[in-house]
């Protein structure tokens, strides 16, 4: 289903209701009655193009709009690209957080299993937290140096420095070690675990790491194939600029 | 070794590529490899050059003539011919295919046609997915790597090849679905491959 800015955010809803955090990125919660996306938009004051594209890209894997996308300002997908950070820290991992120590709680794990599982997914923890970190500090920070760059046709000598120095594409891998250790877990769950009977508290975790690792795909997908071709073509133009100064 | 059939598929439509593209995702082991639309020149070595297992053929979008991109793949390699077809495709077109999908049919016909075609090269590739114990050796490799040695160490150390230790390390992760070193770590310890207090020392 082609996601349009005259529908009610109510059907969509109704058809993916996975797109509950996606909204509410954009400062949209539920209780909304039958405003359609268009107005909507208007009273919270979101770009409605970027929200449509982004809802569709999320719902529908194979409508992924490359060129589209990275016509929009690198400001907002920065701006969208934290705030899902916020969904993962705040939200997403302290929930499985939860789930992990229920299943320690209530004796379904011996506490040699428990504490492997426990440290497994600390150490998952870290390594996302790390990356978010370093995006956070260094990478969204420097691809708004350059566009503000390109906007104000002012090239600064500590950017063109910076420029020298650094390569976005370096940060693509990092994506990959987080994605495989995800995969891992989900494994170890579904197939290594000691048989249990608490079928409930088993699946709520799964269907966790199910979320969190739809949501960390669409995310990779926007920085990956958007951000980073986005920067180096940003780059690229800024380096020409610059020698036909010379 | 097969574990995988490549496809590939000459269709211009974006219909029936989508649909054809969905077929073969029911069939495990199936992987879409390329997708030409059969306007390009000199097709047969292109499509030769992907290594592919199955080619899916829509005669109609063709600008060469079917029957002599047939023979010029045939003479290249066994490949698996499979033609889309519908009411008006020829008979004589029909025959020079290992088999033809008939675009009008409904999932279950496709399936069930598609299976026919692939006979006992399909049964090859659920075979193979079937296999998932861990052998003795593939054990002694896991317990190294958990102990934190490099693919390179461990061939040292067991006197194989690094390419040895490679193959055994891609068909550990195949086998279990784990990628990472700390998720062989607790695989390791819950299947007691290697004991808690060990890994601690270190």
């Amino acid at each position: 289903m082609l996601i349009e800015k005259d529908m009610k955010l109510a059907d969509v809803i109704h058809h993916d209701h996975n797109l509950v955090p996606v909204i509410n990125r954009f400062g949209i919660h539920l209780g909304f009655g039958d405003k359609t996306i268009k107005t909507l938009c208007k009273i919270n004051n979101v770009n409605q193009e970027f929200f449509l594209t982004i809802l569709n890209a999320y719902h529908d894997h194979q409508y992924f709009p490359r060129k589209h996308l990275q016509s929009f300002p690198a400001a907002l997908l920065i701006d969208y690209l934290k705030r899902s950070h916020r969904y993962y820290i705040d939200e997403k991992i302290p929930e499985i957080e939860l789930f992990i120590e229920k299943l320690g709680n209530e004796n379904d794990l011996d506490t040699e299993t428990f504490t492997l599982l426990k440290n497994f997914f600390s150490e998952y923890k870290q390594e996302l937290f790390n990356h978010i970190n370093k995006e956070e500090r260094t990478v969204y920070p420097y691809v708004k140096k350059l566009e503000n760059a390109i906007d104000s046709g002012l090239i600064s000598k500590e950017l063109l420095k910076e420029m020298e120095t650094y390569s976005i594409t370096d940060y693509e891998k990092e994506h990959d070690d987080v994605e495989e250790k995800l995969f891992d877990l989900k494994n170890i769950i579904i197939k290594y675990l000691p048989n249990s009977e608490n079928d409930k508290l088993y699946f709520n975790l799964l269907k966790e790491l199910f979320e969190l690792e739809n949501d960390l795909n669409d995310h990779s997908r926007i920085e990956d194939l958007i951000l980073v071709p986005k920067v180096e073509a940003m780059e690229y133009s800024l380096r020409s600029t610059r020698s036909e100064n010379d | 070794m097969i574990d995988r059939l490549t496809v590939v598929l000459v269709e211009e439509t974006y219909l029936v590529k989508a649909g054809v593209e969905k077929l073969l995702s029911e069939l495990p082991g199936l992987v879409l490899s390329e997708v030409f639309d059969g306007s390009e020149k000199n097709l047969a070595n292109k499509i030769t050059k992907v290594k592919p297992d199955i080619v899916i053929i829509n005669p109609d979008v063709l600008i060469i003539n079917v029957i002599t991109l047939i023979n010029e793949l045939q003479k290249k390699n066994d490949y698996i011919l499979i033609g889309l077809c519908g009411k008006t495709t020829p008979e004589n077109i029909k025959s020079h295919f290992s088999g033809c999908l008939n675009i009008a049919d409904g999932k279950f016909e496709l399936l069930k046609e598609f299976k026919t075609i692939l006979g006992k090269r399909m049964k090859n590739v659920k075979e193979e997915k079937n296999e998932s114990g861990i052998s003795e050796r593939e054990k002694t490799i896991i317990k190294e790597v958990v102990s934190g040695l490099t693919n390179q160490e461990i061939a040292n150390k067991l006197f194989l090849s690094i390419h040895t230790v490679t193959t055994h390390r891609k068909n550990i992760t195949n086998k279990l679905g784990i990628k990472t070193v700390s998720g062989l770590t607790v695989y390791a310890i819950m299947n007691k491959i290697v004991d808690i207090h060990e890994i601690e020392h270190k």
